[in-house]
């Protein structure tokens, strides 16, 4: 292995990113827009409270009193009969209404049973759950209350503690420390295997194999540009998450890049590898979704591996993608460091994937292409 | 043209593609220092033979010596120059770049000039590939296969697209190669540039039809111009 041939080619891919700024722009700026986004949507968004009214039949107090309790509650209206509410739901104007008919006291007194009728518009999951919920507080507020005796309900006030995190923790910090790793995976993998295909398609690569450069070199070469490529990416990505949209790092930082540095690692020559199969860009695309939707789904980032179907979690277990973003979270959620063996097997695991993906890379660059 | 053995010999080199045989038992012998033409009409296995002469194509049968040395052989690769069809650059790289890395990629930095001088690029150095015309690819194309100073250089139709007063000093260019000992062989289907050749082979169909000087060919085959010989022969060969 001669150094002069390896920095040629990590020199001409760095210089050919300078030039590129599109590839610069999805490298650093799609992850930031992607993380923005996320950011904002898990930790910014509020539940829109849906419209919704009584219509009370019941003359007895029951109804009277559960129909007021609701009626101070926000999103709450009041209609005087079924035909109006419903008029109004028709005009858009209500999401749901519940009635209390005129046996609702008797009801609930005789027969133990609020017989009250909920009618929902349907095109909201929302509107019952809410409408439900109100009202099994409010019929219980009336229902104490109308007892001679009222009892006092204790209030429900857990102490909770965490091993890890805190009351503070959210979806973000646990969507966020995986996102990271699949963010650098996939970058750059797609933009590997574009740039690796052109390199097939332009000639270059031709020339290349009639040179004195051994395949380890030109492998090698491409390691390097894409391994500063995927560094720069990964501390961009990583002060951006922990420095503007705060997500939760206990972990060391250092331990954080040399997972995604790995992750970086197999995908640059998983991309090398694939751009063998394509003979244009747009074939090379095509390989985005078969490697790319898979390890979305199963790799853990949206469902728990340990929940999925026997089947799946097979699958799952073999997707380098599971074991970094495993690692990820055990590192920036739970703190965990090299004393883990968790940690060492996850970076054995994904250690054991960039070599394959190595072997395979170098393995298609046969000398005779022909 | 010195005489100091062969630089490039092929014996029974027999290669397929599928069911079609691109070569055919073609048996080749190049001297060192001599500029050496493949002649023949598109498919008739030119770059085919010249792949296999940088070892990018394996024989089915026979054997391929470059320099001295059986094919394929990597180390060999460093004194062999290889001007591929198709101007294969970086077209999001300026011309001098794209020169610089091929030197890099051979150890030899320090010619990038030169290479510019010899094609005449040194006033658009500075220049993408991408924005440049067909020729001049070509011309940047050529730096990139001759910048490390090659014993052997492999030109795959070097002049398409390259207008005449280019043509004439690229030429001369070649000349003074061979004259210092370097090996040329170049395909081509452009008679002129053939009879600027020492000697030629004539190949059609994955066949070596003839091997001679221009003029050698020209009596055997009976006629003035070299483009009605290639015929004859031809017309012969399949008799």
């Amino acid at each position: 292995m001669r150094a002069g041939p390896v920095i040629a080619v990590a020199l001409r891919l760095l210089q050919q990113f300078r030039r590129d700024r599109r590839t610069l722009g999805l490298v650093f700026g799609a992850p930031i827009v992607i993380l923005t986004l996320l950011g904002a949507l898990m930790r910014g968004s509020t539940t829109a409270t849906p419209h919704v009214a009584t219509v009370n039949e019941d003359t007895a107090t029951l109804g009277q009193t559960v129909a007021g309790y609701l009626e101070q509650q926000g999103g709450f209206s009041k209609q005087s009969s079924r035909a109006s509410a419903e008029s109004a739901m028709r005009a858009g104007k209500l999401d749901g209404y519940v009635v209390f008919p005129r046996t609702f006291t008797a009801s609930a007194t005789i027969s133990h049973k609020f017989n009250e009728e909920l009618r929902i518009e349907g095109g909201s999951q929302a509107t019952r759950g809410y409408l439900q919920q109100q009202l099994a507080a409010a019929e219980l507020r009336a229902f104490i209350g109308a007892q001679p005796k009222p009892p006092q309900v204790p209030v429900d006030a857990p102490k909770v503690t965490y091993l890890h995190g805190g009351a503070g923790l959210d979806g973000l910090d646990y969507l966020g420390a995986a996102f990271i790793g699949v963010v650098v995976f996939f970058l750059v993998f797609i933009v590997t295997s574009v740039v690796f295909l052109r390199e097939r398609t332009q000639g270059t690569l031709e020339r290349l194999m009639a040179s004195p450069i051994r395949r380890g070199e030109l492998v090698l070469g491409y390691m390097l540009a894409l391994g500063l490529l995927t560094f720069l990416q990964s501390v961009v990505v990583l002060a951006f998450s922990l420095a503007v949209i705060h997500v939760h790092n206990e972990g060391s930082v250092l331990l954080v890049l040399v997972f995604t540095g790995l992750m970086g690692l197999g995908a640059a020559n998983l991309g090398i590898f694939v751009s063998v199969f394509s003979r244009s860009e747009f074939q090379a695309v095509q390989f985005v979704p078969i490697v790319v939707a898979p390890q979305l789904f199963l790799a853990g980032l949206i469902f728990p591996v340990d929940s999925e179907p026997l089947v799946l979690r097979i699958i799952s277990n073999v997707l380098p993608l599971t074991y970094g973003i495993r690692g990820l979270r055990d590192v920036m959620i739970r703190g965990s460091g090299l004393g883990s063996g968790e940690v060492i097997r996850d970076l054995l695991v994904l250690l054991l994937f960039a070599g394959l993906a190595v072997a395979a890379a170098a393995a298609s660059l046969r000398r005779r292409v022909a | 043209m010195t005489d100091s053995g062969p630089a490039v010999v092929v014996a029974g080199l027999t290669r397929s593609f599928g069911r079609q045989k691109v070569l055919d038992r073609v048996n080749l012998r190049v001297r060192t220092g001599e500029i050496y033409g493949l002649l023949g009409p598109n498919a008739a296995g030119k770059t085919t033979l010249i792949r296999a002469l940088v070892g990018l194509v394996e024989p089915d049968a026979g054997t391929v010596t470059v320099l001295g040395k059986r094919m394929p052989n990597v180390e060999i690769l460093d004194q062999v120059g290889y001007m591929t069809q198709q101007a294969a650059l970086y077209p999001d790289l300026s011309v001098e770049e794209n020169v610089g890395f091929f030197a890099r990629i051979y150890g030899a930095q320090d010619n990038v000039g030169d290479a510019l001088d010899f094609v005449d690029l040194r006033s658009r150095r500075r220049d993408a590939v991408g924005s440049l015309s067909g020729g001049m690819r070509t011309r940047v194309s050529l730096a990139c296969a001759v910048v490390h100073g090659p014993r052997l250089l492999l030109l795959d139709e070097p002049t398409v697209g390259v207008d005449p007063q280019l043509r004439v000093q690229l030429w001369a260019g070649f000349r003074k190669m061979s004259a210092a000992g370097v090996t040329i062989i170049v395909s081509s289907h452009i008679m002129d540039e053939a009879e600027r050749c020492d000697r030629l082979g004539m190949i059609r169909a994955g066949r070596l039809l003839a091997e001679g000087t221009s003029t050698e060919l020209k009596e055997r085959g009976g006629a003035d111009r070299l483009e009605d010989a290639f015929l004859r022969l031809s017309a012969q060969a399949d008799h």
